[in-house]
């Protein structure tokens, strides 16, 4: 569906992306996920058109970007990280103004308008000037705005980024709603956004591709190797000892008020554990999984902390 | 053809529907008003104390409608730029341009469009002006010929100003930035014809004539329509209108 090859940007010295390589096939989620900064948002501008590579090519459902730019933006729906709306215009205006230009038909119109509304939850403030509404609802309407010509591909570009976290739960259940509709791209700096929405991600960092992964590997990374941390009523040495004996447990030891076990990250050795200490009658209070950050991930995949501009990271 | 009708049809709507518009229409009403009136009384006072027979009586057209035109034309060169300076410039600041790059429209629907949406609105004004020297045609009788090609030099002439706007608000996210290129370009225009007088070369000076569009525009006022002058207010709005596609063309490659 989409297919990226070797794509550069440099803006003078500075190289925001490069040589990215990756292909997205048709209904799949996908996450671009990496610090502010990585070059996620260069990427998708390139992609959308928007901007033109330095180097490298973009394909979108068999239409070379640079040969037929109208024929690949038709094919694209793209929410940049601002929604591009017009304050002093009332939804539907708006979006009969974006469908319009996008290419809707004439008796497509009102049809592909109420659509929208009725998917993004806009039907009652239609006819609210967008300039009234509140961010959350300024979002929806952007994000009404890619859909309205109901593209193959929508491209997102940080869809939660500034909602209260309500919001964010609301935006990301109509991405999931989205699925199977669309094939998405959607960046993100936010891990549990793309545990939420996606199929696959890319990580990228410094504007180079440093894991492609499905959201299964992704977990597991985030699993962090199997670090559990279990909280009990009755501490004892006595229980840390009895876990140590357990197969596929690599290290378990008493700190503060939790024992901490090292396993190798396996399910059935959580479960051995967690029935092992019910079995001990120690009084389970706590057993929790730790999930590593995307900073923690960061420094597995590269070994060095993130680097680049000012990296907020939901833990 | 439908995506330029579709962008003008929205910047001629926010436009007109904007305060800022119906100020600046009242505002040049009450000046009309004010002046209009004035010359026109002038102009009666002084056909009535000029006792001329079978001499040539002084024309409507010469004095009083000549005034109002160029008084029209002075105003525009501040108007123009202040209804046009938001068209691309704001785009720009609020990001809404990026909606208009990533639709599947060209560069050259985005500046056709910008341009007849300003040009719309700006004719409305061209209307209400005429209104002036329509409503004369009530109280006395005058050849309607020269004043339909003045009128017709009016519309060239803002159209020119427009495109000027519209290239001048492409150039910058700043509106206030905007509005002052447009002015200075506006009246860089209207100067040249200074230019040539004081130049000394021949080709020079026949060169900044032909450039200024002061000359051409009083040519419409007297009541001729010079194909010369045609061609040039048309190319120099399609000059702009070129320029401002290369500038919107460019925010791609840059």
């Amino acid at each position: 569906m989409i297919q990226v090859k070797d794509l550069s940007k440099s803006y003078g010295d500075r190289q925001a992306v490069k040589k990215l390589n990756f292909t997205v096939n048709k209904g799949e989620v996908i996450g671009f996920l990496g610090p502010n900064g990585a070059g996620k948002s260069t990427t998708m501008k390139m992609i959308t058109g928007y901007m033109a590579p330095t180097s490298g090519q973009v394909s979108v459902s068999g239409f070379d970007l640079f040969e037929d730019p109208i024929e690949v933006k038709k094919r694209i729906g793209y929410l940049p990280e601002t929604p591009p709306v017009y304050l002093d215009m009332t939804v539907t205006s708006y979006l009969r103004f974006c469908a319009k230009i996008k290419g809707v038909t004439q008796e497509g119109l009102d049809g592909a308008i109420q659509n929208t509304l009725n998917k993004t939850g806009l039907d009652g403030v239609k006819g609210r000037l967008i300039g009234n509404l509140s961010k959350g609802y300024r979002q929806r309407v952007g994000l009404a705005q890619a859909l309205v010509s109901d593209p193959e591909i929508l491209i997102l570009d940080e869809p939660t980024v500034g909602l209260d976290p309500k919001q964010v739960a609301e935006m990301r259940n109509l991405i999931k709603d989205l699925k199977g509709q669309h094939t998405i791209i959607l960046s993100t700096h936010i891990l549990p956004e793309v545990q939420a929405s996606c199929d696959r991600v890319i990580i990228i960092n410094e504007g180079e591709i440093i894991a492609q992964d499905d959201i299964r590997g992704l977990s597991n990374r985030m699993s962090g190797g199997g670090h559990l941390k279990i909280k009990v009523r009755r501490l004892s040495s006595q229980v840390a000892e009895k876990l140590r004996e357990l197969p596929g447990v690599k290290e378990s030891l008493t700190t503060g008020n939790y024992i901490e076990v090292k396993t190798d990250g396996s399910e059935e050795v959580i479960e051995n554990i967690s029935s092992q200490v019910v079995g001990l009658n120690a009084g389970l209070l706590e057993l929790q999984v730790s999930t590593l950050s995307l900073e923690d991930i960061f420094i597995q995949l590269t070994g060095a902390p993130l680097t680049g501009h000012s990296v907020e990271v939901q833990k | 053809m439908k995506n330029i009708l579709t962008i003008a049809g929205k910047d001629f709507k926010n436009l007109v529907t904007s305060p800022m518009f119906c100020f600046i229409a009242a505002l040049c009403s009450v000046l009309w008003s004010f002046t209009f009136l004035r010359s026109l009384i002038m102009f009666a006072e002084n056909t009535q104390a000029m006792f001329n027979p079978g001499g040539q009586t002084p024309s409507l057209q010469m004095t009083v409608f000549l005034t109002h035109i160029s008084q029209i034309n002075l105003l525009f060169i501040f108007i123009v730029p202040a209804l046009t300076m938001r068209l691309i410039a704001e785009e720009k600041k609020l990001r809404t341009y990026d909606l208009l790059l990533t639709a599947p429209i060209t560069a050259t629907e985005i500046a056709l469009g910008k341009f007849f949406g300003a040009f719309g609105a700006v004719l409305l004004l061209v209307l209400l002006s005429a209104l002036y020297p329509l409503g004369t045609r009530l109280i006395t009788t005058f050849s309607m010929a020269p004043l339909f090609a003045a009128y017709l030099g009016v519309v060239l002439v803002a159209g020119t100003y427009v495109a000027i706007g519209v290239f001048a608000s492409s150039l910058t996210q700043s509106v206030v930035l905007s509005v002052v290129m447009g002015l200075i370009f506006n009246l860089f225009l209207w100067f040249l014809s200074q230019g040539a007088e004081s130049s000394t070369g021949l080709y020079m000076t026949s060169i900044l004539e032909h450039l200024s569009i002061g000359d051409h525009f009083m040519s419409y006022i007297r009541g001729s329509i010079r194909i010369k002058s045609l061609v040039f207010m048309l190319s120099c709005m399609g000059l702009f209108v070129f320029l401002t596609q290369r500038v919107v063309e460019s925010s791609r490659w840059r």
